[in-house]
């Protein structure tokens, strides 16, 4: 190449192949003018430890986006996720048959293409190894200078240590200095001669010398110390800044110039030239980079004045730093032009998507036709995935996370790799793996009851279990039916039996609509015991009862954000409520004066027959704007349920019951955001209104008391009311990794429970109303907490699992 | 329970002819009203001599009576009829037990009640005590709570134990009357009367004296201290708060369980559904599109 073309254009060429150090420094960029087909291997981040990795790469961890992908593994729970990306090794002869086996299949990168893998990995692989001795002696006397071509072409050295020398400043430098980066030859490896040879001619063709020379110092032991001695490129000085886009641009090619042009050509030659290099910047689109770079950028310029190849590399560092940093990951600077003029033009390829491909793989990684419809995958895509978009690793970690969470999935990749057709472009694969459309799983458990007498016996082995059945992503839709069925014994699943059946049917508006609603239908049924028969403090133990609901469900979730959704629906079930031995009742029981037990308590229904039927629509609407900061949740959150009778079933039940909750989560204090920060200090304050209007039995009354009701008192202590009123405020305080929290919680039932009928409350012996307060502390998922309740005035320790709000 | 066998009135005979005379006297008086049945409902705190007095009353041993604890685990009916006038006493456990109302013994004398007039409710208390303290209080105002407030309207107030010497040489009639008033003012502020309230109604306040060591008077009659045959007196403040005018009180299952809340405001529910809809869940969708909009956006989202 002519010495006034390559300092015109000066390619960023600071890639070796073969060399550790373009694997370890992903961020030097790959030549691309010189590459005319590069390879992008894909890193799955469980291969970055395999055993081909070699000690230079283990040893050096800056990987950010290894990192990166681990955090996106912790993210999903069961299935194995990978997020590929683009790692540029830069690739001088394209010589890179093993990078994507290596990256794929492991044994991929065998002996086939392992030649290439031998070579690149060579020094460490040696040096994993000295007790063999496989390098030669220089058999030279000691403390001599040996010309590179000099050394023998059939001896292997072993290289002691590399310095540069910059013939220029007259100085060695320091291993931290940028050019150090671009050698792959490191100290205690060891090569032939030709390897050494080609080292000096990737450094002369690179651009950034002018000179560079590759000299041998003979050591005793018979090592040797390598120098290499160099004249930095450079150029005159710069005070403007221009950063392009030149990616899906045809690469320039340089003209062949004729060895035997006359001067009057070569300026023509030259001319043309510049023309062309000003076209290519007019058409080239402009870049992401933010002027605050650029102003960074060009005050470098200006503090150096004179234009070095250090200050390019710089320069590259400082723009690709940029891009990397938000996530352009397959971003590089992959040209400086315009050297010699008042402008410096970087050109950056930014990894602009060419093209989205969903691909469906079978369990052996074979391409297959998938049973999922495309659109349900590409409508969680978010848009920047999309061609016309540039790409980010970002995106890609969202993708994933979108498609994860359909749950349909094994296996999700996002990879994207360059577009062989179009320079510059990226094609983003989503590969992904299908789960079995059809489960069925049992889970059983043997339960030994006492039998006559208190003894186990036998006859008194109780098998039970859950039986779960699924079929998912009906027509690729992903609708899909889930039953459960669980007892508790199998021989006589009538005394407990608990079904579910349900089918989901997503994207109610269609596929392709962005409205996203999901219709549910659902057969259930349930058991519970009332709290609304619970004894008041010191009361007597109050007969127990039962409420069995069964029934069918149908409504309509439409989610608005991941958290925020609003649900409506029919809801038509029987409820019927039993005593302890599983008879209906009607009414609840109640203790005598004398100690008798008389079955005239409160009814327990509505028809007064123990069995209600009843048909209502069901709403219910949320809005919740958490968030995580630090790992303390921060936010509001409202919730407004109603459950509007229809008149329809027994007694003509109408009714209006409604419910609103407010919570907020106040941060105290603000915080710097990232891992390991400590979370700020929280305060919630929380309120929630309960109220019926019309006919109410007294399975639906609200209840006071209880650990999400008012703490310090058991389910249902304090009372069951038509209108309830619960207050609560709560300080969390971090403390090493969890936090302590006090609180203070009040519950009233407005004067509202005589207007239950029977007046539970009363009957019970039930204040109805209380405050508690306390404090405690998170320990992993267990809250221990200490609650003093005010009616009573004792206290008492609590351990829970899961949050008050 | 409900179907007792109502005896004849053998117990008048006991009295004195004078008493027995006037008893008649009254009886023939409300029959010429239409009243041929009277019943009679006996409450108060325990121990202060509820059943002693329906004893007095009907003249015979027909309640057993215990000095110390309550032999009267459930209410008990006793009825009376002479020359076709019956008389039905309801003598009631005491509902206080413990410093507290029993609200299970109260209702229990509620479902005796059920479907049953009261024509005369007599609230007992003793006049030898000093203070009225929070108990009566809170006798009156269970009284309130399970019959209304139109009861006291047919109320009076009886003290027992009539027989006594005031402290402190303090003349008879004005601890009487102190005491009176006392009590009087306690049933208006527990039965909830306000002072606006023009219905208040002027309860009578009558002396008793069970004891058998009861002064008597030249004709036999049993007197109190200020003079007069008691037995005659309460029976004729029974027919004047009778023909007073006010209603006898019937108790039925909504009297005793009070107005179905169930059926309360329930033409108002479509408006409370509109309500909602219009000023809860529309407020909180426009917070979620807000939410939506303001959410903070990460870099790579927001360009292109």
């Amino acid at each position: 190449m002519p010495a006034l073309a390559a300092q015109t254009h000066l390619p960023t060429a600071t890639n070796f192949p073969n060399s550790p150090a373009s694997r370890r420094r992903r961020r030097i960029p790959p030549s691309i003018a010189v590459s005319n087909n590069p390879h992008f291997p894909t890193l799955k981040c469980h291969q970055s430890s395999s055993s081909q990795t070699p000690q230079p790469v283990q040893s050096n961890p800056s990987k950010p986006h290894i990192k990166s992908i681990v955090k996106a593994l912790a993210l999903s729970s069961s299935v194995t996720l990978v997020l590929k990306f683009c790692s540029f090794l830069g690739n001088g002869d394209g010589n890179f048959g093993g990078g994507s086996g290596g990256g794929g299949g492991g044994g991929g990168g065998g002996d086939e293409s392992g030649g290439f893998w031998r070579r690149f990995f060579s020094p460490a692989a040696l040096a994993d190894e000295p007790q063999t001795r496989e390098w030669d002696s220089h058999g030279l006397p000691a403390n001599i200078v040996v010309q590179l071509n000099k050394l023998s072409g059939f001896k292997k050295y072993k290289v002691s240590d590399i310095q540069f020398f910059d013939r220029r400043r007259k100085t060695t430098v320091g291993t931290e200095d940028s050019f150090f980066e671009m050698v792959s030859l490191r100290p205690g490896g060891i090569y032939s001669k030709a390897q050494l040879q080609k080292e000096l001619e990737n450094l002369v063709t690179c651009g950034m010398f002018e000179k560079v020379d590759l000299e041998g110092k003979t050591n005793a032991d018979g090592t040797l110390g390598i120098t290499i001695s160099f004249n930095e490129s450079t150029w005159q000085s710069a005070n403007r800044f221009r950063c392009i886009n030149v990616g899906l641009m045809k690469q320039s090619k340089p003209m062949e110039m004729d060895a035997d042009m006359t001067d009057k050509e070569k300026m023509a030659y030259f001319r043309s030239q510049e023309r062309e290099y000003k076209r290519r910047i007019d058409r080239a689109r402009p870049c992401l980079l933010p002027e605050s770079v650029e102003r960074e950028v060009l005050r470098m310029l200006r503090d150096r004045g004179k234009v070095s190849a250090r200050l390019l590399q710089k320069i590259r560092d400082t723009v690709q730093k940029w891009y990397h940093d938000e996530g352009y990951a397959c971003a590089q600077v992959v040209n400086f032009g315009n050297l010699n003029t008042k402008e410096v033009v970087c050109e950056v390829v930014e990894g602009d998507i060419t093209q989205l491909v969903i691909q469906f793989q079978d369990k052996l990684g074979n391409v297959v036709e998938g049973n999922t419809q495309l659109p349900v995958v590409r409508r969680e895509l978010p848009k920047q995935l999309r061609p016309g978009h540039v790409f980010n690793i970002e995106a890609g970690k969202q993708a994933l996370r979108n498609i994860n969470s359909l749950a349909l999935f094994s296996n999700i990749e996002v990879n994207p790799r360059p577009d062989e057709k179009s320079e510059g472009g990226i094609i983003v694969e989503i590969k992904l793996k299908e789960l079995d459309q059809k489960t069925a799983e049992v889970s059983s458990e043997w339960s030994i009851v006492p039998g006559r007498g208190g003894r186990p016996t036998l006859a008194s082995l109780q098998p039970g279990g859950t039986v779960t059945f699924e079929h998912r992503n009906i027509k690729g839709l992903n609708r899909s039916i889930l039953g459960t069925i669980t007892t508790s014994n199998f021989f006589n699943p009538q005394d407990d039996l608990s079904f579910k059946l349900e089918y989901v049917h997503p994207y109610f508006d269609g596929v392709y609509n962005p409205r996203n609603r999901t219709l549910r239908v659902s057969c259930f049924n349930s058991r519970k015991l009332s709290p609304v028969f619970t004894g008041g403090p010191g009361a007597d133990e109050v007969p127990p009862i039962w409420v069995d609901r069964a029934g069918v469900k149908a409504n309509i979730t439409e989610n608005f954000t991941r958290q925020s959704k609003f649900t409506y629906g029919l809801v038509m079930e029987e409820v019927i409520t039993r005593d302890e031995s599983s008879n209906i009742c009607s009414n609840g029981q109640r203790t005598l004066l004398g100690g008798g037990i008389s079955a005239d308590g409160p009814p327990t229904t509505l028809s007064g027959t123990g069995t209600d039927r009843m048909a209502f629509l069901q709403a219910n609407i949320t809005r919740d704007n958490t968030k995580f900061v630090n790992g303390s949740i921060v936010g509001e959150r409202n919730v407004f349920q109603v459950d509007q009778g229809l008149g329809v079933g027994s007694k003509f039940p109408f009714f209006n019951r409604h419910q609103l909750t407010l919570t907020r989560f106040l941060q105290l204090k603000q915080v710097e955001e990232g891992a390991g920060k400590p979370p700020p200090p929280v305060l919630v304050l929380h309120g929630h209104y309960g109220g019926c209007v019309g006919d109410l039995p007294s399975y639906d009354a609200f209840t006071l008391g209880g650990p999400y009701s008012v703490r310090g008192y058991n389910m249902g202590e304090l009372g069951a009311a038509r209108n309830i009123l619960e207050l609560a405020a709560e300080l969390r305080v971090p403390v090493k990794g969890t936090h302590v929290y006090a609180f203070a919680e009040h519950g009233n039932d407005l004067g509202s429970s005589k207007d239950v009928k029977g007046n539970p409350t009363e009957v019970y012996r039930r204040m109805g109303h209380g405050s508690s307060y306390g404090a405690g502390v998170k320990v992993g998922l267990v809250r221990v907490e200490y609650a003093v309740d005010n009616n009573s005035g004792t206290g008492a320790l609590f351990f829970r699992f899961g949050e008050r709000f | 329970m409900a179907s007792q066998v109502v005896r004849e009135w053998i117990g008048i005979n006991n009295f004195a002819p004078a008493t027995q005379d006037k008893l008649l006297e009254l009886l023939g008086k409300l029959k010429q009203e239409n009243v041929a049945t009277l019943t009679v409902l006996v409450m108060g705190k325990g121990g202060v001599g509820k059943s002693s007095t329906v004893n007095s009353i009907i003249g015979e041993r027909a309640v057993s009576v215990s000095p110390f604890q309550s032999e009267v685990p459930r209410p008990v009916m006793v009825s009376r009829s002479r020359a076709g006038f019956t008389l039905n006493v309801i003598d009631t456990p005491g509902i206080i037990e413990g410093g507290y109302i029993n609200d299970q013994a109260l209702e229990i004398i509620k479902r005796f009640l059920l479907n049953k007039t009261i024509d005369i409710l007599l609230y007992v208390d003793r006049l030898d005590a000093y203070r009225v303290d929070n108990l009566e209080k809170q006798v009156i105002r269970a009284i309130t709570e399970s019959f209304g407030k139109a009861i006291w309207s047919r109320a009076l107030v009886v003290l027992t134990h009539a027989q006594f010497s005031p402290p402190d040489g303090l003349p008879y009639d004005e601890f009487f009357s102190k005491r009176s008033e006392a009590l009087l003012k306690t049933v208006r502020a527990g039965a909830s009367f306000s002072k606006r309230d023009t219905q208040v109604p002027k309860i009578p306040v009558v002396l008793v004296e069970n004891s058998g060591r009861c002064n008597k008077n030249d004709k036999d009659e049993k007197v109190l201290p200020n003079g007069t045959a008691w037995i005659p007196h309460l029976v004729e403040t029974i027919t004047e708060v009778v023909s007073n005018g006010s209603k006898s009180i019937f108790v039925d299952k909504k009297l005793i369980e009070g107005p179905n809340p169930n059926q309360r405001g329930k033409l108002l529910i479509p408006l409370i559904l509109a309500l909602q809809y219009l000023f809860v869940v529309k407020p909180i969708k426009q917070a979620i599109i807000s939410d939506i909009s303001n959410e903070k956006r990460l870099s790579w989202e927001v360009d292109a």
